[in-house]
């Protein structure tokens, strides 16, 4: 059994990472802030490489590919903290869409639209579509769950356009502007927005939340590498007493300790991702377990590494903020890491109990 | 259009690098990665190849132990194949016995243009595609800025001081195109994984018909004689304002007869 990633896995990683340090610099991340609306390009460029569609089938014009192959492109997003919806739409929506695209016209368009056209995807977290949904004012569509009268439905609520079924959220402003967080005013699901219901949604939204809890997680990573990195370099740099701070055991084990955890939650990441795409039944209970481990080692992470930079850390001026201000908002996205512990426990108990 | 590329794969500038302590040459037996430089030649050879509906791009390097790596990243690109030139009898070869071996791996190749960075960014000699157009018989402009063919001919803005010069040379040709020529597009994953079957022809000195004699550290006439560090620049003078600092600053430019 071949237990590393494979060549060609590890090149979509070089790849893209060239990419991003190009065209995902802080500078851009700055400018994502101040004007979270503009095309910066990059979306168009990735779509261009392939990455947004990867996990769309071959037939339809993707490359087939699954959530091991997406785990370390997700982690590269997260090192430059990209603004764009990578997350969202390649590994969490578009499988969805793949799976209903033959029997819904609209699904089989939005898929074409995310093939060709670099379609953009927000996800509801909650059942309550009054909910703020992240990335829901850039997004060209919000893929959204409700629960009726015991019975669940999913919905595909497009936000630009015209026709009766287009909805458009309500900016709510959060401190990291480029989440470009909105809210519906008023429910935009119904029957002209329903693609699927009862068992089949349940089915669905399920593995949905299972690819979510691994894409966040992978996300996370990439910024807890990225925040050491920077925190690392600033610990080499900043002087006090006469000498760099980062000579101070105490400044050291902070880091080190950062470090440590994020090694940890690494491989329960990679082996979620592999057991969703091998479907093996106890998928859920380790995504739960690398969301759990992800956020905690991007919480930890932010915290030691805010520490270290000191007030600085959190200034408009310092690169540090860019990546903070995503882990806190990450780490409590699609179920905290006491949130995935219970799971992790309900489901050990169910099981064993 | 049939187009041949230059290519030199080089240690990773992003990993420290470093030098033979017999030969003072550049120590590159690990994974070796695309000039960037490079990306400019590969990305000018598929546009022009493109514009003139249709023709290959190849190729053309030499590296140690068979190095492929930075060959896959260009073939990602668009390249159609490539040669490689891989022989330990090239190990110590300088500039002129580099430019043997490509002028001889490039005739295989029979392009209808050749072009290349205009330096490496390892070796930084600059010299090799003159070298090889001479060796070729073959007219060569350096420092283009634009380049664009039309029947028979290359059409380039070459790069000067003060501007540019319009050349028009007939072709085959030898050209070297400056880092602004065009941006090189980013290799798509789709790109990467048909690089994987692209052909890599691999060719020994002998197969190219040299004598292993002129090429390698056997025929170069260049050697490295001494290394020496870079002298770090001198500590400036820090003067502190005491609200006197303009006239310390009036005094330094004085010196200099500058005021």
């Amino acid at each position: 059994m071949h237990f590393a990633f494979t060549e060609q896995q590890l090149e979509f990683q070089s790849a893209l990472r060239s990419v991003l340090e190009n065209e995902c610099t802080p500078d851009h991340l700055r400018a994502a802030f101040a004007d979270p609306s503009a095309d910066a390009g990059r979306w168009t460029t990735l779509d261009e490489m392939g990455v947004v569609s990867l996990t769309v089938p071959e037939e339809n014009g993707g490359l087939g590919l699954g959530l091991v192959d997406l785990v370390l492109l997700l982690e590269e997003a997260g090192r430059a903290a990209l603004p764009e919806p990578l997350v969202e739409t390649t590994a969490m929506a578009a499988p969805v869409l793949a799976a209903l695209a033959g029997r819904h016209d609209r699904c089989q368009r939005a898929l074409e639209a995310l093939v060709g056209g670099g379609l953009k995807m927000a996800v509801s977290q909650s059942a309550d579509p009054l909910v703020p949904v992240a990335g829901a004012l850039g997004a060209d569509a919000v893929l959204m769950t409700v629960v009726r009268d015991g019975i669940r439905e999913i919905h595909l609520v497009p936000t630009n356009g015209d026709g009766p079924e287009v909805a458009r959220p309500e900016p709510v402003s959060t401190l990291d502007p480029t989440r470009l967080v909105g809210r519906f005013t008023s429910d935009p699901t119904g029957s002209a927005t329903s693609i699927a219901t009862g068992d089949e949604a349940e089915r669905l939204w399920g593995d949905l939340e299972q690819r979510a809890f691994v894409a966040t997680g992978a996300f996370l990573l990439g910024l807890a590498e990225r925040m050491i990195t920077i925190t690392v370099d600033y610990a080499k740099d900043r002087k006090q007493f006469g000498q760099p701070i980062g000579s101070f055991q105490a400044v050291k084990h902070l880091l080190a300790g950062a470090q440590v955890k994020l090694e940890f939650a690494r491989p329960c990441v990679y082996a979620a991702a592999w057991m969703i795409d091998q479907g093996d039944p106890s998928a859920a209970r380790n995504a739960s377990t690398a969301k759990a481990y992800a956020s905690e080692a991007a919480t930890e992470a932010a915290r030691v590494c805010l520490q270290a930079h000191g007030a600085i850390g959190y200034t408009w001026e310092c690169d540090l903020q860019l990546y903070l201000k995503r882990s806190w908002a990450l780490a409590e996205a699609w179920g905290s890491a006491d949130d995935h512990r219970q799971l992790v426990l309900d489901s050990l108990v169910d099981e064993f109990g | 259009m049939n187009v041949a590329v230059c290519v030199k794969q080089i240690p990773d500038p992003a990993a420290p690098p470093a030098l033979d302590p017999g030969t003072k040459n550049l120590v590159r037996d690990g994974k070796l990665i695309l000039d960037d430089s490079d990306a400019y030649g590969v990305e000018m050879a598929l546009q022009l190849a493109e514009a003139a509906g249709g023709g290959e791009v190849t190729l053309v390097s030499m590296a140690p132990n068979g190095e492929t790596s930075g060959l896959r990243t260009a073939l990602a690109m668009g390249a159609a194949k490539a040669i490689l030139v891989s022989d330990p009898a090239l190990a110590g070869c300088d500039a002129l016995g580099t430019a043997k071996v490509l002028a001889a791996a490039l005739k295989r190749a029979e392009p209808d243009l050749i072009l290349a960075a205009t330096e490496s960014s390892d070796g930084y000699t600059g010299t090799t595609p003159v070298q090889v157009a001479e060796l070729m018989g073959l007219p060569s402009v350096t420092f283009a800025k634009k380049v664009s063919t039309e029947g028979g001919t290359v059409k380039v803005e070459r790069q000067t001081e003060a501007g540019y010069d319009e050349v028009v040379s007939p072709l085959p040709a030898v050209v070297t195109v400056t880092a602004g020529v065009v941006e090189p597009r980013y290799p798509s994953f789709k790109g990467i994984m048909a690089a994987k079957s692209k052909p890599v022809e691999t060719l020994t000195v002998a197969d190219l018909g040299l004598d292993a004699a002129s090429v390698g550290s056997a025929g170069a006439r260049q050697e490295i004689t001494n290394v020496a560090e870079a002298e770090a620049r001198a500590a400036g003078e820090i003067v502190v304002d005491e609200g006197e600092g303009h006239l310390k600053v009036i005094e330094f430019l004085e010196q200099l007869k500058v005021i």
